[in-house]
């Protein structure tokens, strides 16, 4: 299992009564599902500026690694997300691509007005890829906002 | 010509690789933690003992790469976990690390923001590895 390092809760106040930001619905999380949810824990705990889309965020999003055959639901409940293994129904929105486009995408730099940069070398890979069907999503036209706000939280940039 | 996997050799010749790749320096650039790659033990595999490589990596540059026991790679500020034949597949370029360490078969210790970050530096590096002419124990 991944180990999403130390200080996972360093900024936020922590009482005995809080939840965790991220729990796991499965009781034996696939690393994929460990490494989604260390780094969504990780980023939110250590990036005052994402705070704000994970508290606010309530939506299903599906992520599915072509070439690993493995896939995750990630369930952003305002302030906690919960991870599990597969695809769920239900899902607002699901993505669909290859292992090194799941990295490209939390590497996506975030722009004016908290808008993804799809003008540098990494954005334009990824737009690329959407381009040529390499990248899916399902659910993109009536969700951009959620997309948006879930690659903020996402990127590592 | 061929060196004995993951000995002082072999970390030498990595070493070097690591430091002729124009790729690697730009994409490690601001790069400033150790790196340990344990190598764990399959005697059946004629590789009885487990291995740790540290790698003292900064700034694009490898300033040095050393095999010693275990327990030394595991102090380092990432680590990362496989047994030797997962090695031998990520080195033999039949398993891609990025796949390996979402699907767990590479287990990954550290802060992973920072180490997404730094994907490219990753696989450059494990292309590196791939450069290295290696005389795998089991193969003899």
């Amino acid at each position: 299992m991944h180990d999403a390092g130390p200080c996972r809760m360093a900024r936020r106040k922590v009482t005995s009564d809080q939840h965790r930001l991220v729990e796991y619905a499965d009781s034996e999380p696939s690393a994929f599902a460990s490494m989604l949810g260390g780094l969504i824990e990780a980023n939110v705990s250590s990036r005052p500026e994402k705070e704000h889309d994970f508290d606010s965020l309530v939506a299903s999003v599906g992520m599915w690694v072509t070439d690993i055959d493995e896939g995750v639901t990630l369930d952003f409940m305002g302030g906690r997300l919960v991870v599990h293994n597969g695809l769920m129904a239900g899902r607002t929105i699901t993505i669909r691509t290859d292992a090194d486009t799941v990295m490209s995408l939390s590497n996506l730099k975030i722009g004016p007005l908290g808008l993804p940069v799809y003008y540098d070398a990494i954005g334009r890979g990824v737009a690329a890829k959407l381009l040529r069907g390499r990248l899916k999503i399902e659910g993109l036209l009536p969700n951009i906002l959620t997309l948006n706000a879930v690659t903020r939280i996402f990127s590592v940039q | 010509m061929a060196v004995k996997a993951f000995s002082s050799e072999w970390a030498s010749a990595f070493k070097d690789e690591v430091n002729k790749s124009s790729n690697y320096k730009s994409a490690a650039k601001g790069w400033k933690w150790t790196v340990g790659l344990v190598v764990e033990a399959e005697p059946d595999k004629h590789f009885p003992e487990s291995k740790g490589i540290v790698m003292d990596l900064f700034d694009g540059e490898a300033r040095d790469v050393t095999v010693g026991p275990a327990g030394d790679a595991q102090k380092c500020d990432f680590v990362i976990t496989a047994p030797y034949s997962r090695w031998k597949e990520v080195a033999t370029k039949q398993l891609d690390a990025t796949k390996g360490m979402l699907q767990g078969k590479l287990k990954l210790k550290g802060d992973l923001p920072t180490i997404v970050r730094y994907t490219k530096a990753s696989q450059e590096m494990t292309e590196c590895t791939t450069r290295v002419p290696v005389e795998w124990p089991d193969e003899k």
